[in-house]
């Protein structure tokens, strides 16, 4: 990277007033007999945004801290991040090359989708239960691998949508079983420290699966075939300057360009995603499930029983995360150890979202996306990034269970 | 004999019997009735280190109620920090003036190495400074282990503080989430900075005893034999004596309730942040000895599955007692070795090497489900009665009718529990 100093400085600047704010901010708000729940977090945005220039009006005015005011604040220093890298790399793909970032972002995006519907389960799970699933990873794995082993080699031919349908089927059954033998006992009382149970259960369960996984099948990567080629087509007929599709990729405008898997597996997640918003709101099950996942007695006083709505709740969760795998299949070559990643990503999009929140699910998801993308794509010096690339999620996760534990959407605590 | 008495007794012999075994060892082929592998050997070293780390898990997550997934993190440190100083620090008698040179009392200096790849040989600033500035018979020495591995033991300290006081507010969940990132972070800085920890193909430490002790060489089994079981036996006794004392109580009240606790006086800061310095100090002890015995220590000794299995060690064996979690650790490494061996029934062959990890997974599951404190002291339970006399019929009734009035007190109790439990999640999904 030429330039690397430019680079560097900004993000000193950005660390070093982001935590003079984040010290500092409190003790002012507390010494004026102010909220100071917001404080912590949002002055450290608005001094990493602006430094000194926000920070000395912020301390004189003491405002009370929006969720608007933070919002700007957390544009700008993203606005100052992006600038400068421009200024530090002007020669890398991302800063010259306008085609290039807009098809990373449509990439970003659509990965994000089937990222935010694998979370969805985690956070589904974490509304009702109280409990994050460990093993949501390993659901995410055993999708990819049924629908890989009907298409491949169990029933060679068969429609890929049956083999997502059994994927989900299969998720669905463990996390069924999983939840009325391991977690029921959770709720009558029958299990001391219930959280610390369920963490270590959930683990066991992800250790289990796993390994019985790679028994049953082996080591080696597979992937599956793609599952809905696209048709040649062109738009306008000759040249495809509006919109070109070969079997395995789609391009928009000659400048996004979207491979197919990951196109069809984004338009298999919105669907999902469709269908179950429709349940959550418009059904009476989905009805009792949010009715429980705000208050559990009152849902009981109702007529709903909790219980069994622990049970729908997992297994559902664990369906989402076995249908993102189901869909990932084609994209993403698939291991035993596949789901443990896609685990700590979903960790992470739950943490940023705010845990419980199911809008906040589908944002962090993508959000993560598109960081994602921007870092496979932007960052120079490739192989060391590339072994930075787990990390880069674990340190917004650490950040924000640090600064604002509730995350984007979630409820104060 | 009071129950407390046999198991002081069992531990005695015991203790006697582990610092006996190598004796029979093939090294010392003769001494011994009975002739131990060096394979054997080395399992026992390495059941050891399991044990030192579940132990010290089952303190912090068990007694403290502090559910850390980072403790082979805290391992790691250890090792690399111990492993890092061989790798560049040197002491030398005259300053090299081409390293970073550092005055020590008199005229030592401490010789900070600058390691450039040529090529594919490393070259080190000090081989340069060898041919051209350093004087001859200038003495060139390495840190010795002892103090390396010290110096893993105050980083992993260190961290532990760092770690301790950042969970200070997250609880659980949150917790255990903390620690995976921590971890996570850890195992990825280490595989990137290839220059510095040799990335994925491991660093590389030298033995234990270099020169070799008391007539055994630099590869025999026996010295890090004793050194790992005397760490072992140390962090039993410190941590015995820590569960024991006020320490114990007061770790176990936070666990139970720490707003209750610290209205009664407990300085929870204190306590959280202690034990972590204690856990992870013990931690990076053991990783510390263990990559020095094993010669190399690798960032995959920090992903999640490994620190599954210690949690595994702990859980099966018994979460809320040390002992029993060490016991635990033991008779799985071995029990895993055992294990190894592939079976062919016919046209099926099972491939044991993974389905033994399969059926540990499902006993896991199955102790957290039925047998919350670990399968250890039901077993020995079970065993110890097979064997006490017959009882007589009246003190059984006596004893079942007993049983009887405190389940009914139980359900009673449970029953209340189960009207003021509030409910345990409120989150609003919309």
């Amino acid at each position: 990277m030429e330039n690397a100093a430019i680079f560097g400085w900004a993000l000193l600047w950005i660390l070093f007033w982001g935590a003079l704010g984040g010290v500092v901010t409190p003790r002012v708000y507390a010494r004026k007999d102010l909220e100071i729940s917001q404080a912590s977090f949002g002055g450290a945005v608005i001094g990493a945004a602006l430094g000194p220039f926000s920070l000395l009006p912020l301390w004189f005015a003491t405002p009370k801290i929006t969720s608007r005011l933070i919002g700007i604040a957390i544009a700008i220093v993203v606005g100052i991040f992006i600038a400068a890298f421009a200024l530090a790399d002007p020669d890398n793909l991302c800063v010259a090359n306008g085609g290039f970032v807009i098809s990373q972002l449509a990439n970003g995006i659509v990965i994000g989708i089937i990222y935010g519907l694998m979370a969805l389960g985690l956070t589904l799970i974490f509304s009702i239960l109280g409990v994050v699933s460990f093993a949501h990873g390993e659901f995410y794995m055993i999708g990819g691998m049924v629908t890989y082993f009907m298409t491949a080699e169990w029933i060679p031919g068969v429609s890929p949508i049956i083999a997502i349908l059994a994927s989900c089927v299969v998720t669905f059954a463990i996390g069924y079983l999983f939840e009325r033998i391991f977690l029921r006992p959770m709720g009558s009382g029958e299990i001391e420290r219930p959280t610390e149970y369920a963490i270590l259960v959930t683990f066991g369960l992800a250790f289990f699966l796993q390994y019985l996984t790679q028994a049953l099948t082996s080591a080696v990567p597979v992937k599956a075939q793609r599952f809905f080629p696209f048709p040649r087509t062109e738009i306008p007929a000759d040249s495809g300057a509006l919109l070109k599709m070969t079997p395995g990729n789609v391009t928009v405008f000659d400048a996004i360009s979207i491979p197919n898997p990951r196109f069809t597996a984004a338009l298999l997640a919105l669907m999902m995603l469709a269908a179950l918003l429709w349940f959550l709101y418009r059904t009476w099950v989905g009805k009792a499930l949010r009715a429980v996942s705000q208050d559990r007695q009152a849902a009981a006083v109702t007529g709903i029983n909790p219980n069994s709505m622990n049970t729908l709740a997992f297994s559902m969760g664990a369906m989402l995360a076995g249908l993102s795998g189901a869909s990932l299949v084609q994209v993403f070559s698939w291991l035993p150890q596949v789901g443990i990643p896609a685990a700590a990503r979903s960790f992470v999009i739950i943490v940023l979202g705010g845990m419980g929140s199911l809008p906040g699910a589908f944002l962090g998801g993508l959000i993560v996306g598109l960081v994602e993308a921007a870092g496979t794509g932007c960052i120079p010096d490739a192989t060391r990034a590339a072994a930075y690339i787990p990390a880069y999620g674990m340190v917004i996760l650490t950040l924000v269970l640090l600064l604002k534990p509730t995350g984007l959407f979630g409820r104060e605590l | 004999m009071s129950p407390t008495r046999i198991y002081r007794v069992a531990g005695t012999i015991t203790i006697v019997l582990l610092l006996l075994i190598p004796l029979a060892s093939s090294e010392l082929n003769g001494l011994g009735p009975l002739v131990l592998s060096s394979y054997f050997m080395h399992l026992a070293i390495t059941a050891f280190f399991y044990a030192i780390l579940a132990s010290s898990w089952s303190l912090l997550a068990g007694y403290a109620g502090q559910f850390s997934f980072g403790h082979m993190a805290f391992m790691a440190i250890g090792g690399y920090t111990s492993g890092l100083i061989g790798k560049f620090i040197r002491f030398t008698t005259a300053p090299s003036e081409l390293c970073t040179d550092i005055p020590l009392l008199g005229n030592w200096w401490l010789v900070i190495l600058n390691i450039r790849r040529v090529g594919t040989i490393d070259e080190s600033c000090l081989d340069m400074a060898k041919t051209q500035t350093l004087p001859a018979g200038t003495l060139i020495i390495f840190p010795p282990v002892w103090a390396s591995i010290a110096m893993g033991l105050v980083m992993g300290a260190v961290f532990g503080l760092l770690v301790g006081w950042l969970v200070l507010r997250l609880r659980s969940t949150y917790l255990a989430l903390f620690t995976i990132g921590f971890s996570e972070i850890l195992r990825a800085s280490i595989s990137a900075e290839i220059p510095i920890t040799e990335g994925q193909s491991g660093l590389e430490l030298v033995p234990l005893f270099p020169a070799g002790i008391m007539g055994f060489t630099s590869t025999s089994k026996i010295p890090p034999y004793y050194a790992m079981l005397l760490l072992f036996l140390f962090a039993m006794a410190l941590m015995t004596w820590l569960a024991g004392s006020r320490f114990g109580l007061f770790i176990r009240a936070i666990r139970e309730d720490e707003e209750a606790a610290a209205a009664l006086g407990v300085n929870i800061v204190r306590y959280k942040v202690l034990v972590f310095v204690i856990t992870s100090t013990l931690a990076a002890a053991a990783g510390a000895l263990q990559g020095h015995y094993i010669g190399i220590i690798t960032p995959n000794t920090v992903i999640i599955l490994q620190m599954s299995l210690v949690i595994a060690m702990a859980v099966i064996g018994g979460l809320e007692n040390i002992y029993a979690a060490s016991v635990g650790a033991i008779v799985i490494t071995f029990a895993l070795e055992l294990l190894r061996t592939n079976i062919t029934i016919g046209p099926l062959h099972v491939d044991m090497t993974l389905w033994r990890l399969v059926f540990f997974g499902l006993l896991l599951m199955l102790t957290l489900r039925f047998q919350r404190n670990g399968l250890l002291f039901p077993i020995l339970e079970r065993i110890s009665r097979g064997r006490v006399a017959q009882e007589t019929v009246s003190i059984r009734v006596e004893s079942e009718e007993l049983e009887e009035v405190v389940t009914e007190e139980e359900v009673a109790l449970e029953t209340e529990e189960e009207e003021t439990q509030p409910a345990s999640s409120e989150e609003n999904p919309g």
